[in-house]
């Protein structure tokens, strides 16, 4: 952090002497580096005294233009690209590019490789919240979380490495299906992780969301209602923790999330609290689904049938899924090339920080680190 | 499953034609999305009716974008102005396609009805060179405040692609007859 301190000094020179204390409006400027955010994220926020009167998010430090790039490669190459937005959901970010190939192209996905993206998803999932579990608790202050929440990813996360080759950057998915199959032992394994999930999270919840300084610190704080969540385009937990009954898994299921019983997690009020009791609750629900999709998990092929070279025919489709973070959205025009014409992508992060300025105005400078991490947002996600 | 109160996407169509008919000048179903295509005189009024109307409903905003159609064929067009937005309650989706005009691109701001384009707006000036009269801050948000010129249209040919053509060369020997 630096700050101007003319405000301040000003105001002493000619406020103190008369023994009264005043205030004036300083600007403090957060980051572009701070340990607070998941990349560079700068923050020009208007103070007053102990009030912030307006925050203003700068983005575009890492902005890499994504959107102009994938116009010149080929469907099979932008899965890595797009694999590199949201770097802590990596194959989540893989899957709309593959339904949007799939759905013009008119592939048909074989069962076997639809169970296995799921199951894929959804430990990529829980991968996600456990990071923004341990990262919120730090950032408050806690640092225990963050020891457990890294023990119970590993396992996890060595899962996906024996799968993909991969621990963040996947790019497993393919238009058409996977890959390649799961290795010999993926079952047991994945099934031992997520297990171990369900079991010891009671702990985890109560660690923090049990803990009286924690809810001190995050009930009431930073509130979103829910017209603003829908005005701004706000989805993902950040959503659902102001009262927003929505997951694109439920509402329009994709892939085969129709065949498992799992619940939406929302909370009425909109505040730190809330938001990240959602997170934490998703990720209970991510490991039942893992839990059924092994259990109904069929054999067979991993891919359609695919031409060799992959080319979408002309027209446009908008596919939406759930991102660990919200809904992630590509809006795909083809020509019939080997490449996209033009591919819009709507990433979460994006939609939910640009509602930020409004939750932060008139809120305690010292709630914005708090309300900071419960947007759980990653800075890839937004500049693309 | 799906979501309680949703309706069918022919009714939806029903439901954006008995409310905005003269007001677009189409409207088709397109994988399941209502696709309006608005001229940019009618778009807040358009807009204003999607989000308030009860049977609408349209209150999420999902994006707003542009497409330089320019190079994609016959019929293409020209460069436009792309807005999506959802209805929760009846789980609608609507695609507004704006055509603007490509020598002085224009388009009035929906930042008032939906905030969310505050920050899409900003980036579809910058990416594509439409202009957003009426945004209150029409500044920058990804590039430099000196860059010039608006990527995202064709016109715009990344700098790599202009000294080596996509895909290159496909074997040694067609490499080495281009020299490269």
């Amino acid at each position: 952090m630096a700050m101007t301190t003319e405000g301040p000094r000003r105001a002493a020179r000619e406020g103190g002497a008369q023994g009264r204390l005043q205030t004036e409006e300083m600007i403090l400027n957060v980051g572009p580096q701070h340990p607070a955010t998941h990349g560079v994220f700068r923050l020009l926020a208007t103070i007053d005294g102990e009030i912030l009167i307006n925050a203003e998010p700068v983005i575009g430090y890492m902005h890499r233009g994504y959107e102009k790039l994938v116009e010149q490669r080929d469907y099979r190459q932008i899965t890595n690209l797009v694999s590199r937005m949201d770097w802590l959901s990596g194959i989540n970010n893989e899957l709309p590019l593959a339904l949007a190939v799939e759905q013009l192209m008119e592939i048909e996905v074989p069962p076997r490789a639809q169970y296995l993206r799921v199951i894929l998803c959804e430990m990529n999932r829980i991968l996600n919240h456990l990071m923004f579990f341990a990262s919120f608790g730090a950032e408050l202050g806690a640092i225990t979380p963050t020891f457990y929440a890294f023990r119970e990813r590993e396992d996890i996360q060595r899962v996906m490495e024996a799968t993909t080759g991969g621990r963040m950057h996947f790019g497993f998915f393919r238009p058409g299906g996977l890959k390649e199959d799961v290795p010999r032992g993926f079952v047991d394994d994945a099934l031992q992780g997520v297990r171990q999930v369900i079991e010891r999270l009671p702990d985890y919840e109560d660690l923090l969301v049990g803990n009286e300084i924690f809810k001190q610190r995050t009930i009431d704080v930073g509130v979103l209602d829910k017209e603003a969540a829908y005005s701004y385009g706000v989805t993902g937990p950040i959503a659902r923790g102001s009262g927003a009954d929505m997951d694109v898994r439920r509402d329009e299921p994709y892939l085969v999330y129709d065949q498992f019983d799992f619940d939406v997690c929302s909370a009425p009020n909109g505040d730190c609290f809330d938001r990240f009791w959602v997170l934490v609750r998703e990720v209970g629900e991510s490991a039942r689904i893992v839990e059924q999709a092994i259990e109904g998990l069929p054999p067979g092929p991993i891919m359609g049938k695919v031409p060799r070279v992959v080319q979408a025919p002309a027209g446009e489709v908008y596919v939406r899924t759930e991102n660990p973070l919200g809904e992630l959205g590509m809006y795909l025009v083809s020509d019939g090339d080997r490449r996209p014409y033009r591919l819009k992508i709507r990433t979460p992060s994006y939609n939910n920080v640009s509602a930020l300025s409004h939750v932060l105005a008139n809120t305690y400078v010292s709630d914005m680190i708090a309300i900071l991490g419960s947007f759980f947002f990653v800075l890839g996600d937004i500049d693309r | 499953m799906g979501r309680p109160g949703a309706v069918v996407p022919e009714e939806a169509l029903d439901r954006v034609e008995e409310a905005l008919g003269p007001w677009v000048e189409k409207h088709e179903l397109n994988f399941g999305a209502v696709d309006l295509v608005c001229k940019p005189e009618n778009l807040v009024r358009v807009m204003r009716t999607l989000h308030d109307s009860e049977r609408l409903g349209c209150a999420f905003f999902t994006f707003l974008s542009g497409v330089d159609r320019s190079e994609l064929g016959a019929g293409g067009g020209g460069l436009e102005v792309l807005i999506h937005v959802y209805s929760p309650e009846h789980a609608i989706h609507v695609t507004v396609h704006v055509p603007v005009d490509p020598a002085a691109p224009e388009c009035p701001s929906i930042s008032g009805i939906y905030k969310g384009a505050l920050w899409h707006e900003r980036e579809t000036h910058e990416m594509f060179g439409i202009l957003f009269p009426d945004h209150p801050n029409l500044t920058t948000l990804y590039l430099p405040e000196d860059f010039e010129g608006h990527p995202m249209l064709r016109s715009f040919k990344l700098p790599t692609r202009v000294i080596k053509e996509w895909p290159g060369a496909k074997d040694p020997e067609e490499a080495a007859a281009g020299g490269r």
